[in-house]
Parts: C-alpha cells; sequence; structure tokens
C-alpha cells in the first residue's frame, strides 16, 4: 500500500516559489492517486483567502489551483486555526474547504502520516 | 509514529521553530543546525521539551562554530550520530 503523506505548505501565496511548489505537489501526488493531506500552517493560510488578484503583481492566479485539489482527489485540507486566528482569517470565509485544526489536532494529523514534507 | 523535526534558521528571526514546538508529539524530537543552534541556549525555548519526554539534539560543528556552549537539555551530536539519529524515528519532517 502506498504511504500516507503529509504536506505543510507555510509561505504565503506571493513571497517566493514556496507555495506553489507545496501545491505542485499535492496536484502532482493526487493525480498518482496517492493518499495526501494538506495543511495549511503559519503565513501559509493566506493561500485560502478569497478574490485575491495576483495579476496586479504579474503572478499566475494560485486560487484555480487551489480549487483543483478536489477534482485530483485530495479532499483532505486543514489549516491551523491558531495561524488564522492570529491573522484575522474566519475559517467559514475561506476559498477552500478546509478544517481548522487546533494544537492537538495538529499533533494527531503529523503523527498518523508515514511521510511529511514541510515548503 | 515518531517523527524528527530538523530545523537551520534562528529561532530569533523566524517562526519555524514556535510552529514546530506546537506540532511535536510525545515522541519527537527536534535536531538543531545551522543557526537553528542558537535556540540552544535559550531556556525559554527549550523549557517546552524538558518538560515531556521529547529530545533535543544539536549539530556539534554548527555549535562550536558559532562559540556556544547549550543547555543541558540539549544533546551535542556529531554528523555519524545526526545520521543513525534520523533512522531512529519513524520519518523526518525538514523545516526548509
Amino acid at each position: 500500500m502506498a504511504k500516507s503523506m503529509l504536506i505543510i505548505s507555510r509561505q504565503a501565496p506571493w513571497s517566493g516559489p514556496g507555495a506553489r511548489e507545496a501545491l505542485d505537489m499535492a496536484l502532482a501526488g493526487g493525480a498518482y492517486d496517492l493518499p495526501l493531506a494538506m495543511l495549511f500552517l503559519d503565513d501559509g493560510v493566506f493561500q485560502l483567502v478569497g478574490a485575491q488578484q495576483p495579476a496586479a503583481v504579474e503572478q499566475k492566479n494560485l486560487g484555480a489551483n487551489l480549487q483543483a485539489l478536489p477534482l485530483f482527489g485530495v479532499d483532505e485540507l486543514y489549516a491551523c486555526a491558531l495561524s488564522l486566528a492570529q491573522r484575522g482569517l474566519d475559517p467559514a470565509t475561506l476559498a477552500l474547504p478546509a478544517l481548522a485544526l487546533d494544537d492537538q489536532g495538529l499533533r494527531e494529523l503529523l503523527a498518523h502520516h508515514d511521510l511529511v514534507v514541510t515548503l | 509514529m515518531s517523527t524528527l523535526h530538523l530545523l537551520s534558521h534562528s529561532p530569533f528571526t523566524d517562526t519555524r521553530l514556535a510552529s514546530c514546538l506546537r506540532l511535536l508529539g510525545p515522541d519527537d524530537g527536534v535536531m538543531l543546525t545551522g543557526d537553528a543552534v542558537y535556540a540552544g541556549s535559550d531556556a525559554q525555548l527549550t523549557a517546552p521539551l524538558q518538560q515531556a519526554t521529547m529530545r533535543l539534539y544539536a549539530l556539534r560543528e554548527d555549535v562550536h562554530a558559532r562559540g556556544l556552549t547549550p543547555g543541558a537539555a540539549v544533546s551535542v551530536i556529531d554528523y555519524p550520530e545526526f545520521v543513525e539519529l534520523t533512522l531512529a524515528y519513524d520519518k523526518v519532517n525538514s523545516w526548509i
């Protein structure tokens, strides 16, 4: 059986390539039916803000790729509750249906995956 | 499953260590390399680790290069021991 992998995405969407690389990894793994989950942590939660207009800083829209995650079979999407709260983001208004987890939830998530990658 | 967390950024300019400490499971370990070894001399940073069964390690070369004396909670290890350590945990999480 394929090993389960947790991808932790902790970079803001337009600060560098990290956010897109984590997302590309998730989409590639999803395309091969690998058991994946994705956690948005720290500034990574800013990727989940709706109505972003990256064309204003000449970037491609990450949001379209994020919306593709469920289509690629990546349904397990989580966000760190504290990271959201610290940044004034309401879990109910996110552009993706990510489940907000407290610290205990984060520890359990990490513990029950075979592999973990942080970007 | 246990995780060895690998850190290489200074905890004074970066949130990686703070986030890592929130994710730490009871059987996890933390390995400090590069500027992350500066965390080893800070009792406040290492206190959460001392209270648990978790383990804290720092790479000898990086500690010596910076002239540091890590606290008693920190095991200072060399490269071969670092390699062995990665095998002692189920998985390794690099906070790059």
